[in-house]
């Protein structure tokens, strides 16, 4: 019946004209929404055919990717759009979508850059929470309280020295770095020029790195020498290692590494077709012009580069770093995370 | 331009116009046609005369049908729909109309020439003054609508509990959703507003199965109330700048001003009855509505962080007309500046010339038995709480919500503070968590505008138990 009624929903919204939709989990405005909007209007004329956005939103943007992943993806002219925030409910709470199940039709990998106060004492940060503050949790963590060290150590490391603020939204967030009662913040590199770079009492802090073929994070030439690895390695003499590290490569590669993505199920008929649009687009100057001046400025792996990637990701799953990243964010960060044997499977 | 500013205009006005839709409504609506503008400045100019529009329009529903139009015009409502049904209804909406235009202007003038300015001023106002003024906006709502305090409290535990359905602020997981999906995302506001408002009143019209008032004659109602608005200019005046004040606190929207301009008119006149359709009761809050959506551009446009919902569709939707609000680029877009201003202004200006010349026509709805357009009515109604998933459970949410208005109107809880606790709990949960995690007593002790707004909470509450008269549910 729900099923029958979601069909009769997109058939009523997306109208005869439409030839493809994009699935969006949240509301119109939210960010993604924003992105997937953009990449609409820019893809229509390398695909021919019309796209309509269906917005299907929910808490932390989960239930929109379950309903296309439980009663859409069977039609093949249905797109569904994620960011990183699904990368990280997928690893810590029960969702029904599975990446493992489709196909990549183009994904964006991108950076994120944490702030700080000029001059404030950053051992002791004060940080707004969430889930999607969860990577930069692990990276202060590790930079606070060294390499080596057990995961209970870690985790009152963490309560000892940071002030992990919840309920922050993204404006309030941004609102109360500028105004010091916060004294770090994160954003994506677009937003980082926006809210931080003018901000004369704020400076770079750290940032994740940029997730390579290979599995390894390399250092963003935008940051020079402000990646977490190499902030981390001249601070305590040694590379970071160790089930901490595991854990945290793990998470904010979930995160960054789809930041946003189009997906398809697996074998669905319109895939080339689609891909080979997002790579002509990705290719012309005004369209690329256009994304950019909009949402800023990454780069695409388009149709078998997104699910190579996707596969990498997938290999940074294992039993421990997903138990210790289920422990550590429901022990230190006070988030209701759960373990999923299933996934390490 | 003129075109684009006329058409945002009537189209402003018209969603104004439904009950239970807004501002944010017709905004959200928009988002299907933004391709359609080829100049985006254009887009700018019909999105502003589309707020300054939507935002007048919406107060006729709340003066004819008792039913708000919007959250933002449930405090007009309650001098003002008792006016309606003695026969001055066009009295009351020119008077509102007016007032809100001109605080509109006012305001608007003041929030567009000295945007630069505010800039200090915000960063003035940390998580504790956010916090105390929440507060204090419940405890308004609360402690002014109606005099059976205890029941107040009641509505704003019920409205408080509604609001904190969703997610946890802290763990991040659900809360109190029984396993249902759609509820992790929280009860949406349309379906409470048209819930608590639309349909008791509704029902309540068709029980009665008469119109809201006979027909007779209403002429020199338009000129009189004008000369209202002149002769009550203070409370207009005292409610644009309460308006303004709140509309430039970020995320303080959803009727939080109004009700503090209609508290705020209560309290200035102690000895005069309000609730049973007193001029002053209209002129307060509508003095807010207007002034209030015009500094809300303060916060979108600088910082980038919406004022109100309304200004979060907003400024998505200038960034699909390229415009990101909030960067330091922008700031030196005069042109950008310009279409911002002249939609806003321009669009207050005319709306407030079709609504007045329209007044009296408009108003002849208020002759009809409500049998002849209660279908059309719960037909919008049911169309804008539909605007979320357009699903089953949109549906069923403004049944369980409708059951609740019902209640609550038969039995004198107060449905404006239930409303309010709902929009603000989650609020008032989030900045409690940061406050305490930044703050001690001590150092909250030390800021001199957060203890005058908690010395402000405890005499409206002493207040209210001493003189408030009203009994409006």
């Amino acid at each position: 019946m729900k099923k029958l009624l979601t069909l009769c929903l997109i058939a009523f919204t997306t109208s005869a004209i439409a030839d493809y939709t994009f699935v969006v989990p949240q509301k119109p405005g939210g960010g993604t929404s924003v992105w997937a909007q953009i990449i609409a209007e820019q893809l229509v004329p390398f695909l021919g055919e019309n796209i309509v956005i269906l917005h299907q939103p929910g808490a932390r943007d989960i239930p929109g990717f379950n309903t296309w992943h439980n009663d859409l993806r069977d039609n093949d002219k249905i797109i569904m759009v994620s960011h990183g925030g699904n990368g990280v409910a997928f690893l810590q709470e029960n969702v029904d979508y599975n990446y493992g199940d489709y196909e990549s039709i183009g994904l964006m990998n991108l950076n994120i850059i944490a702030g700080k106060r000029i001059g404030a004492d950053m051992e002791f940060p004060k940080f707004a929470a969430g889930s999607g503050q969860t990577p930069e949790a692990w990276a202060m963590t590790m930079l606070i309280c060294g390499p080596d060290k057990t995961m209970a150590f870690y985790a009152a490391c963490f309560k000892e020295h940071v002030t992990w603020v919840s309920g922050m939204s993204g404006g309030e967030r941004r609102l109360a770095f500028k105004r010091g009662e916060l004294n770090g913040t994160r954003e994506n590199p677009a937003a980082y020029k926006k809210h931080v770079e003018p901000n004369d009492k704020a400076e770079i802090w750290f940032h994740h790195g940029i997730l390579q073929a290979d599995g390894s994070h390399a250092d963003d030439p935008n940051y020079p020498g402000f990646q977490l690895e190499i902030l981390f390695e001249e601070l305590w003499d040694a590379p970071p290692s160790g089930e901490f590290y595991d854990a945290y490569k793990l998470v904010k590669s979930f995160r960054d590494g789809m930041q946003k993505a189009l997906w398809v199920n697996k074998g669905n008929p319109n895939a080339f077709e689609l891909q080979n649009a997002l790579t002509k687009m990705s290719q012309d100057p005004d369209a690329v012009a256009a994304i950019q001046k909009k949402v800023g400025q990454y780069d695409w792996l388009i149709g078998e580069a997104g699910n190579n990637h996707r596969d990498t990701l997938m290999t940074f799953i294992t039993a421990e770093a997903l138990q210790n990243l289920v422990w550590f964010n429901t022990e230190a960060l006070g988030l209701a995370s759960v373990y999923k044997e299933d996934l390490v499977k | 331009m003129i075109t684009h500013l006329l058409l945002g205009t009537m189209f402003g006005l018209v969603i104004g116009l439904l009950p239970a839709a807004g501002a944010t409504t017709g905004l959200v609506i928009l988002f299907g046609f933004m391709h359609l503008f080829s100049d985006p400045y254009l887009g700018v100019v019909f999105c502003m005369a589309v707020v300054a529009a939507s935002t007048t329009g919406d107060t006729y529903s709340g003066v004819l049908l008792g039913i708000p139009g919007a959250n933002s015009s449930a405090a007009t409502m309650i001098d003002g729909h008792p006016l309606a049904k003695q026969g001055k209804a066009t009295y009351a909406l020119t008077a509102a109309i007016t007032t809100s235009t001109v605080n509109g202007l006012f305001w608007g003038t003041l929030t567009f020439a000295l945007l630069p300015w505010y800039m200090n001023l915000m960063m003035i106002f940390g998580v504790p003054e956010l916090w105390a003024f929440t507060m204090l906006a419940l405890a308004c709502v609360g402690f002014v609508s109606n005099r059976f305090w205890i029941r107040s409290i009641i509505a704003i535990i019920i409205g408080t509990l509604l609001g904190m359905i969703g997610v946890d602020p802290i763990t991040n997981a659900d809360r109190w959703t029984f396993g249902w999906d759609y509820l992790a995302d929280g009860i949406q506001i349309m379906p409470m507003v048209a819930g608590l408002f639309a349909i008791p009143e509704i029902l309540d019209g068709l029980k009665q199965g008469s119109a809201t008032t006979q027909p007779h004659d209403t002429s020199g109602q338009t000129w009189d109330g004008i000369k209202a608005t002149w002769k009550y200019k203070w409370d207009a005046l005292r409610g644009g700048a309460i308006g303004a004040f709140i509309g430039f606190l970020p995320g303080i929207g959803g009727g939080v001003a109004d009700w503090m301009a209609y508290g705020s008119t209560l309290a200035t006149h102690p000895n005069e009855e309000f609730g049973n359709g007193n001029i002053r009761g209209v002129i307060g809050p509508e003095g807010s509505n207007n002034a209030q959506k015009a500094t809300s551009m303060i916060p979108t446009v600088l910082f980038g962080i919406p004022g109100a919902s309304f200004a979060a569709v907003l400024m998505a939707l200038f960034m699909y007309l390229g415009f990101e609000l909030g960067t330091p680029d922008l700031a030196y877009d005069t042109k950008f500046f310009s279409s911002l201003t002249y939609g806003f202004m321009w669009g207050t200006v005319l709306v407030a010339a079709i609504c007045i010349a329209l007044n009296k026509y408009i108003c002849r709805i208020s002759y009809v038995p409500y049998k002849y357009y209660f279908p059309l009515l719960v037909g919008f109604v049911v169309w804008a709480c539909a605007q979320y998933t357009g699903g089953w459970e949109d549906y069923m949410i403004l049944a369980i919500c409708s059951v609740l208005g019902v209640v609550g109107k038969a039995y004198k809880y107060s449905r404006p503070a239930m409303l309010m606790a709902f929009i603000l709990s989650y609020k008032v949960e989030t900045l409690t968590i940061q406050m305490n995690a930044l703050y001690t007593w001590d150092t909250l002790m030390t800021r001199p505008i957060f203890l005058g707004l908690i010395i402000c909470i405890v005499l409206l509450f002493v207040l209210s138990l001493k003189k408030n008269k009203l009994e409006y549910a």
